[in-house]
């Protein structure tokens, strides 16, 4: 099977870096998995590019504005909102890809298939509430500037309310993660990983306060219900990438414990950390 | 047989015993929540709704509930994997209905959370001009009572793996398959949410509010009680042939 793929391997290329691609595309047997890790990194740069700079979106303005001034925010972001959503609704499903890379990750353990299941299902409804809601209501919102401001801030409430306080989805999800690691015999994750699936699944508790709250620490502008939340969620970002990484490089195709990485292989992948700093 | 008996089932037991705590969670925010109690009439006038969601009593117990629901609905979502994989089981010639199953699984809890966020909304600036608050609560309302679609499915697909599910000692009794369908049927009235303002249809009404709430909690209650038989039979006869 695997093994027998691995050993008819032809030798890899250096050099060119389309060659290095177009040997992985015909010979690498994780190349599926490289594929979903590969999406999930271009996901979260776009995902960076297009709510923090394009649309403006985060951080996000202020809850406690009049409705007058609810309108000039639209005014003045009217073609980043809705040039920038368009691109939104173009990437949106890369989402697919990226939840089947961490499902997998829990097939690959000793745990039932019910965890895996059960985080796909969860991450599939997850973009609707959580991400395309704020997106579609935001571009009605721009569409018509000279709607009644009352309705736009209608609208306004509805887009950033949705998108922070949809809540338990990210927060079973994580702790769904975290129960499958910290069963798991496989080693696939190290067991700390498991605590700081924990810590995201408690920045949903701490942004509740953002439903009563219109001003201060806890509106959802505020430095708890965003600042630390936003924190909390970039490193546990980055550190599942990276750990999401070494299991792809780890990855037997077995069925027991993984593996650790090979001397050279580490090398190789400190380098490549190194590089992308 | 060795490698197949020693199926990967670490964690369902865990699953499992989450579904007792949340449905203690969910009931106690059902109650709390003061527009289910004595369910809101759709014939409340604008000002009648925007005074319900602007009484600072009302006004704290709505956030909190629905903050409740809003965490833990989604937590049914690992039960019905664990009724997927119970299906899986079944003497079935393919995964047609453990992946339906699957399939299925988002509905229900994602149109929940919608109605939840309406709610939530028509809470967050009860302030606001109370038509614009009638439209948050009608939105809530109507997509709470009218989207049956999901659990309905939900239902006959457990009944028709049940009755296909042809061998000596099935994984689910007939009677479930029956009681699936009668609670699909329970459902089914609430989908006309939208012709009645009074009377039995209406969403505070007998079929829509208490006949479906029921239907859902007995359904949630019941495959909860058989699900739990099921794995810790199949706990019992893995080990037996191990």
């Amino acid at each position: 099977m695997s093994s027998a793929e691995t050993g008819a391997l032809p030798e890899r290329p250096s050099g060119l870096r389309l060659r290095r691609i177009v040997w992985h595309w015909r010979h690498d047997p994780k190349r599926e998995l490289w594929i979903a890790w590969w999406t999930m990194v271009i996901f979260y740069q776009l995902f960076g590019l297009l709510f923090f700079v394009v649309t403006r979106t985060q951080p996000p303005p202020e809850p406690s504005w009049e409705p007058a001034r609810v309108v000039q925010w639209f005014d003045e972001n009217r073609y980043g909102l809705l040039i920038g959503f368009a691109f939104v609704f173009i990437i949106s499903g890369m989402t697919s890809i990226m939840n089947a890379l961490i499902a997998y990750s829990m097939r690959r353990m000793s745990v039932s298939r019910a965890f895996a299941y059960s985080y796909l299902v969860i991450y599939a409804l997850s973009t609707l509430p959580g991400m395309l809601l704020l997106a579609i209501t935001l571009t009605v919102g721009a569409m018509r500037p000279d709607r009644d401001p009352e309705l736009v801030r209608w609208i306004y409430d509805f887009a950033f309310m949705t998108f922070d306080g949809t809540m338990g989805v990210f927060l079973v999800g994580s702790l769904v993660w975290m129960v499958a690691i910290l069963l798991d015999k496989n080693r696939v994750f190290p067991k700390w990983f498991a605590y700081l699936n924990l810590c995201n699944a408690l920045t949903e508790v701490v942004v509740a306060p953002a439903w009563i709250f219109k001003s201060g620490v806890f509106a959802w502008n505020g430095v708890i219900t965003w600042w630390i939340d936003v924190a909390v969620f970039v490193t546990y970002t980055i550190v599942f990438i990276t750990l999401l990484r070494r299991m792809i490089l780890r990855e037997d195709f077995g069925t027991g414990p993984l593996p650790e990485l090979s001397p050279d292989q580490a090398l190789a992948s400190s380098g490549l950390m190194k590089a992308a700093r | 047989m060795g490698v197949l008996g020693t199926r990967q089932a670490d964690g369902e037991i865990i699953l499992l015993w989450t579904l007792p705590v949340l449905g203690l969670i969910w009931l106690s925010a059902f109650l709390l929540f003061p527009g289910f109690v004595r369910p809101m009439s759709p014939r409340m006038s604008a000002e009648e709704v925007a005074a319900f969601y602007r009484d600072p009593e009302n006004l704290a117990r709505i956030r909190y509930s629905m903050i409740l629901f809003n965490w833990f609905a989604v937590g049914l979502i690992p039960l019905l994997a664990l009724i997927a994989l119970q299906i899986r089981r079944m003497a079935h010639r393919t995964p047609i209905f453990s992946y339906s199953i699957i399939a299925c699984a988002a509905g229900g809890p994602t149109i929940f959370l919608l109605a939840n966020l309406f709610w939530l909304l028509a809470a967050f600036r009860p302030e606001r001009d109370p038509e614009l608050t009638l439209l948050f609560n009608d939105l809530a309302w109507v997509t709470f009572a009218s989207q049956v679609g999901f659990p309905i499915a939900q239902s006959v697909i457990v009944a028709l793996a049940i009755y296909l599910d042809r061998q000596a000692r099935p994984v689910f009794k007939r009677w479930v398959a029956h009681f699936n369908l009668l609670v699909a049927a329970a459902l089914t009235p609430a989908s006309f949410v939208g012709l009645a303002m009074g009377g039995p249809l209406a969403w505070d009404g007998l079929l829509t509010f208490w006949v479906r709430n029921v239907a859902i909690a007995l359904w949630i209650a019941v495959m909860g009680v058989v699900l739990g038989r099921a794995i810790y039979r199949q706990r019992d006869e893995e080990g037996a042939t191990a």
